[in-house]
C-alpha cells in the first residue's frame, strides 16, 4: 500500500553498481562474505610472496609436528609448512574455478539466452539436447575428458565448463524467456532493432539480478568441484600446492596430525561460505528490489 | 431508513519511519441502507480500498488504525478480536474481489467453493447444502448449474467467473455486501451484464451494498448515494443523480469533464497535475489542480459542508461556486480530405494465434487509414483487435492477406522492413511500466529512435530534440535522467508517446493506451494525442475496447467481432445510428448516467456471454 508519491522519492536509480554495493553493505552476510572474499583473494594474488617458506620444500621442520611459531599450522608427512602451502595453493583453487565459471557463463549463457529469445523449434530442439547434456553425470564426464587428455589446469578447465554450461543454460534460458515477452522487447523490435543490441541493451541488463546470484552459485560448486578432482589425483601434479590435493595426501595422518587435514577443509569451507553468503545477500536485495518494483 | 452498517469518522494510516503516521484515509463516514447501492469512487491511490476493506474490519497487514468506529448489529466491528469477525465475514458481511479469477481457489470445484460457506456458516450439509448451491448459481445465471457444479474456475470466463464468487458472496444471505471494482477488466457487455444482476440481486435480497471504483460513470449509472474520495478522504457526497447534474466540488466536476461519454462527441478535459497520494492537513488536496483555486484554499484544509438537503461537499467555495457546468472541448474537426489517397492500406488480413494454430484471431480485416486521421478499431477481448495491430507494426506473422504503407506492400516482419519504413510506423503499448525498460533512463529512451533513425544528427541535437519532445509532451526535463520505475503511471506513458513522436512517424499504432491509467491522467493523455496528431499531422490507429474514448479522439470507427470486421463508418454516423445489432448492444452496455428519478433501464437485448465471445477467454486460459 505504498503510495505514488512515497516510491517516486525514495527510490535510487537501478544502477547496477549501486546494486552490487548495497548488496555489499546492507546485509550481515553480504559484509561477511565480502569482507572473506577480499582476503582470499588477497591471499590469491600474493600468497606466494607471504609464504614464510617455499611450499614445495621439504622438511622444514619435523614431519607431522603440530601448530608452533615456527609453523603455524604444522608440517605435513614430508616436514613442508602447512601454512604456506595453504597461501600459495589458494591461487589454483580459486583462478581455476573462476576461469571455468566465466567460460561456463560466456558459453552456456550465450546458448540459454539465445534459446530464451529465439524460442519456438529452435528453442524446442536446443533445449532437449541440453536435457541430454544434464543426464551426464558430471565426474564421469571430467573423468573420461581427463582419462582422454591427460590432466593440467586448461583441461581442468574445459571439462569444468562442458560440465557446467548447459546447467546454467538452462536458468538463463527461463531468464531470457521471461524478459523476451516484454513489451519494451517488442517496442525494439517494431524499431527494426537488430538481435545483437535487443539482447545486449534491452535484455541483459535485465537479467543482471539472475546472472549475479546464479554466477556466484555456479562459482560454489566449481571450487568445490575442482577441490574433489584434486582429491582425486585428476587435478595438479604434485608438489604443487592445493587444497584439494592436501587433503588426500594427509589422509593417513588424520589421526596423529590433524591440522594438516583440517586446515585446507576449513579454507576450502570458508571460500565457499563467503561466495554463498554473498549469493544470499544478493539474491535478497534483488528480491527486495523486485518487491518494491511491485508496490508501485 | 434504516441503517444496518454505519462507519463513522474512520482514519487509517500506515506508521511512517519517522513522525507520524502516513494518514490514507480520513474522517470517512457513510451508512449503508438494505436495498440500496452507495458507490465510492475515486483515483488510484486514493484510499478507496482501504475504505472498502476497514468497512468490514478487516485490519489491513501494517495499517494502523487512527480513529473511527463502524456499526453493524450493535457492535462496533474495529473492536472485535478476529474470531468474532471471522463468523460475521461470509454469513453477514461478504466481500467480493476485483479479479475473480485471482479470487477463486483454482484447486477446488465450484461445488466445493459454494459448499464451504454453507457448511461454515449455516450448517447446510450433503443435499441440502447441494440444493442451495443450484438454486444459488441459477440465481447469478450460470447456465446449467448441475454440469457447472462440477468444474473448477478457469472452465468459466471472466464474466461468469464473477457471477461465481457473486454466488458465494450472497451464499448465507448477507446484510451487507461489499463489492472491491468487481467489473474491473471484463468487457464491456459483460461489464453490463454483471452490475445489471448485482442491481437485482440487491433490490430482491434486501442487501445494503457498497461498491468501489473508478469508473465514475458506471456508478453514477449503477449507485443510488454516490461518495467521490480524493486523497482519502470524501469530498463530495449525495445521490449519484445530484453529483451528476449538480456537482459542488471542483474535483468531481473535472471527474465529470475528463470522462469520455458516448453519448455526446467532443474531446475530454484532463485535469492536470498527478492524484494526490496523501492526506493533506493544512490545505485543500485538490488545490494544485483545482481551476478555481485561491488563496483561502491553501489556508486552511476544508471541512465537509451541507450544501443541500443531503448534498455535502468539502470545497470552502462550495456554497459560493454554487453548481460547477459542465465543460466540454469542441468536437475535433473530423472532415478530413480524402483526396491525399491512403496512408495505410490492409487488405484482407488474417492472422493466427501462435499457440493455438488453426483458430484464426483475424479473419480477413480490410481497412484504410487516410494521412493525418485517427481510426479507431474497437472491439471486446478476444475480437483480434490487438492482434491486428501487431501485425501492422510487423510483430505478428500474417496468414494471408496484405498491409499496404503509401501503395507499397510491406514485409511481414518489422526486421525486413525499410529503415525509412520502420521510422513511418510507431507504436504506443497499453501497458506503460511494462513498455519501458526499467534499465534505461528516460533519456535513452526518446533518444533511441533518433541514434536509428536520425544518424547525422550531432549529439547536441539530439538533446535538444529529446528535451523539446518532453515539452511537447509536457514533462519536466528533470525527469530526463530518471528511470522509469521512479515516473507515475501517466508520466510513463507520456514518456512511450514521446519516443514515438521523437523520429517524426506518419502512422502512430496505439494499442488500448489510456486503459491502464486513471480517469483524470486518461483524459490528459487522450488531450495530448489529440494535440500532437493534430500538429505533427500524423494519424493514428486507435485501438481500444472503450467506445467512449472512440468518440472522443476518432474521425472513423471499425467495429471488430471474433477477427472479422462488424461495422464501419464515420465516428458520428456509427454512434447515431448504428447498423449492426453488435454495435448497438457494445454501445448500449457502456454506462452512462441515470437521469434523474429515472428507473434502472430495463435489460437491453444482449447475446448471451456464452456466445463465442464470452467463450474465447475460456478456451484461451483452460
Amino acid at each position: 500500500m505504498t503510495t505514488a508519491a512515497e516510491v517516486l522519492t525514495e527510490q535510487p536509480a537501478p544502477s547496477t553498481f549501486r546494486a552490487l554495493r548495497s548488496v555489499v553493505t546492507s546485509t550481515g552476510e553480504g559484509r561477511v562474505g565480502f569482507t572473506l572474499l577480499v582476503i582470499f583473494t588477497l591471499i590469491a594474488l600474493f600468497g606466494h610472496q607471504l609464504a614464510p617458506y617455499s611450499p614445495i620444500a621439504i622438511a622444514t621442520g619435523s614431519p607431522n609436528s603440530g601448530p608452533s611459531l615456527e609453523h603455524l599450522l604444522g608440517t605435513d608427512q614430508l616436514g613442508r609448512d602447512v601454512f604456506s602451502r595453504i597461501l600459495a595453493g589458494a591461487a589454483s583453487v580459486i583462478v581455476i574455478p573462476l576461469i571455468a565459471t566465466i567460460l561456463t557463463f560466456a558459453i552456456g549463457g550465450s546458448i540459454g539466452i539465445a534459446l530464451g529469445f529465439i524460442g519456438g523449434r529452435f528453442d524446442a530442439v536446443g533445449s532437449r539436447v541440453l536435457d541430454l547434456f544434464l543426464a551426464l553425470p558430471p565426474l564421469l564426464v571430467v573423468l573420461v575428458v581427463i582419462a582422454s587428455l591427460g590432466s593440467s589446469p586448461v583441461v581442468i578447465i574445459v571439462s569444468v565448463t562442458l560440465v557446467y554450461s548447459p546447467r546454467v543454460a538452462r536458468v538463463l534460458r527461463g531468464a531470457a524467456q521471461g524478459i523476451a515477452t516484454k513489451e519494451y522487447v517488442q517496442a525494439a523490435q517494431s524499431r527494426g532493432e537488430h538481435t545483437y543490441w535487443i539482447l545486449m541493451r534491452e535484455l541483459v541488463p535485465n537479467m543482471s539480478s539472475t546472472v549475479f546470484v546464479e554466477f556466484a552459485v555456479r562459482l560454489t560448486y566449481a571450487i568445490i568441484f575442482v577441490a574433489t578432482l584434486n582429491f582425486l589425483g585428476l587435478g595438479v601434479k604434485p608438489p604443487s600446492p592445493n587444497w584439494g590435493a592436501m587433503l588426500f595426501e594427509s589422509r593417513v595422518t588424520i589421526i596423529t596430525n590433524p591440522i594438516a587435514t583440517i586446515a585446507p577443509t576449513v579454507a576450502i569451507g570458508l571460500l565457499a561460505i563467503s561466495i554463498g553468503l554473498l549469493a544470499d545477500a544478493a539474491s535478497r536485495q534483488f528480491g527486495l528490489d523486485e518487491a518494491s518494483e511491485i508496490l508501485r | 431508513m434504516t441503517t444496518v452498517l454505519s462507519a463513522r469518522g474512520l482514519t487509517i494510516g500506515f506508521p511512517a519511519p519517522a513522525g507520524p503516521p502516513n494518514v490514507v484515509l480520513r474522517d470517512l463516514s457513510f451508512d449503508l441502507v438494505p436495498g440500496t447501492l452507495l458507490g465510492l469512487a475515486g483515483e488510484s491511490g486514493s484510499g478507496k480500498s482501504t475504505a472498502a476493506l476497514t468497512a468490514m474490519g478487516f485490519p489491513i497487514p501494517g495499517s494502523v488504525r487512527l480513529g473511527g468506529s463502524v456499526t453493524f448489529d450493535g457492535i462496533d466491528l474495529l473492536q472485535q478480536p478476529i474470531a468474532a469477525l471471522r463468523n460475521i465475514w461470509g454469513s453477514r458481511i461478504a466481500y467480493v474481489a476485483q479479479d475473480a479469477s485471482q479470487s477463486l481457489s483454482p484447486l477446488l470445484r465450484v461445488e466445493r467453493l459454494l459448499a464451504e460457506p454453507l457448511r461454515l456458516h449455516l450448517g447446510l450439509r450433503g443435499d441440502a447444502a447441494r440444493a442451495r448451491s443450484l438454486a444459488l448459481l441459477a440465481s447469478v445465471s450460470i447456465p446449467a448449474p448441475e454440469t457447472a457444479m462440477r468444474r473448477f474456475p478457469h472452465q468459466f470466463s471472466g464474466g461468469q467467473q464473477q457471477r461465481i464468487a457473486l454466488a458465494i458472496a450472497l451464499a448465507c444471505e448477507p446484510a451487507v455486501l461489499i463489492l472491491d471494482e468487481p467489473t474491473t477488466g471484463l468487457d464491456v457487455t459483460t461489464q453490463f451484464q454483471i452490475v445489471s444482476l448485482i442491481r437485482t440481486l440487491i433490490a430482491e435480497t434486501n442487501t445494503a451494498a457498497l461498491m468501489i471504483s473508478h469508473d465514475l460513470s458506471l456508478l453514477a449509472m449503477l449507485c443510488d448515494e454516490l461518495a467521490i474520495i480524493y486523497a482519502g478522504e470524501v469530498v463530495e457526497q449525495a445521490s449519484a443523480a445530484e453529483i451528476y447534474a449538480r456537482p459542488r466540488h471542483p474535483y468531481s466536476a473535472a471527474l465529470i469533464d475528463a470522462v469520455p461519454r458516448v453519448d455526446e462527441p467532443g474531446l475530454v478535459i484532463g485535469i492536470p497535475g498527478l492524484p494526490a497520494a496523501r492526506v493533506s492537513e493544512s490545505e485543500c488536496a485538490f488545490a494544485d489542480r483545482c481551476s478555481f483555486v485561491q488563496p483561502k484554499c491553501r489556508a486552511a484544509h476544508p471541512a465537509l459542508v451541507t450544501v443541500s438537503e443531503r448534498h455535502d461537499a468539502r470545497c470552502v467555495m462550495a456554497t459560493s461556486l454554487g453548481v460547477i457546468e459542465p465543460q466540454r472541448q469542441p468536437p475535433l474537426d473530423v472532415s478530413v480530405s480524402r483526396s491525399e489517397g491512403s496512408l495505410l492500406e490492409v487488405v484482407d488480413l488474417r492472422c493466427t494465434y501462435r499457440q493455438a494454430r488453426g483458430t484464426p484471431a483475424v479473419d480477413g480485416l480490410s481497412l484504410t487509414i487516410h494521412p493525418g486521421e485517427t481510426v479507431a478499431l474497437v472491439g471486446e477481448s478476444g475480437s483480434g483487435k490487438s492482434t491486428a495491430l501487431r501485425a501492422i507494426a510487423g510483430l505478428h506473422p500474417l496468414e494471408a492477406g496484405e498491409i499496404l504503407f503509401d501503395g507499397k506492400v510491406m514485409p511481414s516482419h518489422a526486421s525486413r522492413r525499410a529503415r525509412e519504413l520502420l521510422r513511418s510506423i510507431q507504436i504506443v503499448f497499453q501497458d506503460p511500466h511494462a513498455s519501458l525498460n526499467p534499465r534505461h533512463t528516460v533519456r535513452e529512451i526518446i533518444e533511441r529512435p533518433l541514434v536509428l533513425f536520425e544518424g547525422s544528427l550531432s549529439r547536441r541535437e539530439r538533446r535538444d530534440r529529446v528535451c523539446q519532445l518532453l515539452r511537447e509532451v509536457r514533462l519536466e526535463q528533470s525527469l530526463l535522467n530518471r528511470y522509469p520505475h521512479q515516473l507515475s503511471g501517466g508520466q510513463k506513458q507520456r514518456v512511450a508517446i514521446a519516443r514515438a513522436f521523437v523520429a517524426e512517424p506518419r502512422l502512430i499504432l496505439c494499442d488500448e493506451i489510456v486503459s491502464a491509467l486513471d480517469v483524470s491522467v486518461q483524459a490528459s493523455i487522450l488531450e495530448l494525442i489529440a494535440q500532437l496528431t493534430s500538429e505533427h499531422g500524423t494519424a493514428v490507429l486507435f485501438v481500444t475496447h472503450d467506445l467512449a474514448v472512440v468518440r472522443a479522439i476518432a474521425s472513423r470507427i471499425y467495429v471488430m467481432r471474433n477477427g472479422c470486421l462488424v461495422e464501419q463508418g464515420h465516428t458520428n454516423d456509427v454512434f447515431t445510428a448504428p447498423r449492426e445489432a453488435y454495435t448497438l448492444e457494445l454501445l448500449a452496455a457502456v454506462p452512462r448516467p441515470r437521469v434523474e428519478n429515472a428507473a434502472w433501464p430495463r435489460r437491453v437485448r444482449i447475446s448471451p456471454e456464452d456466445g463465442s465471445a464470452g467463450d474465447e477467454s475460456s478456451t484461451v486460459g483452460a
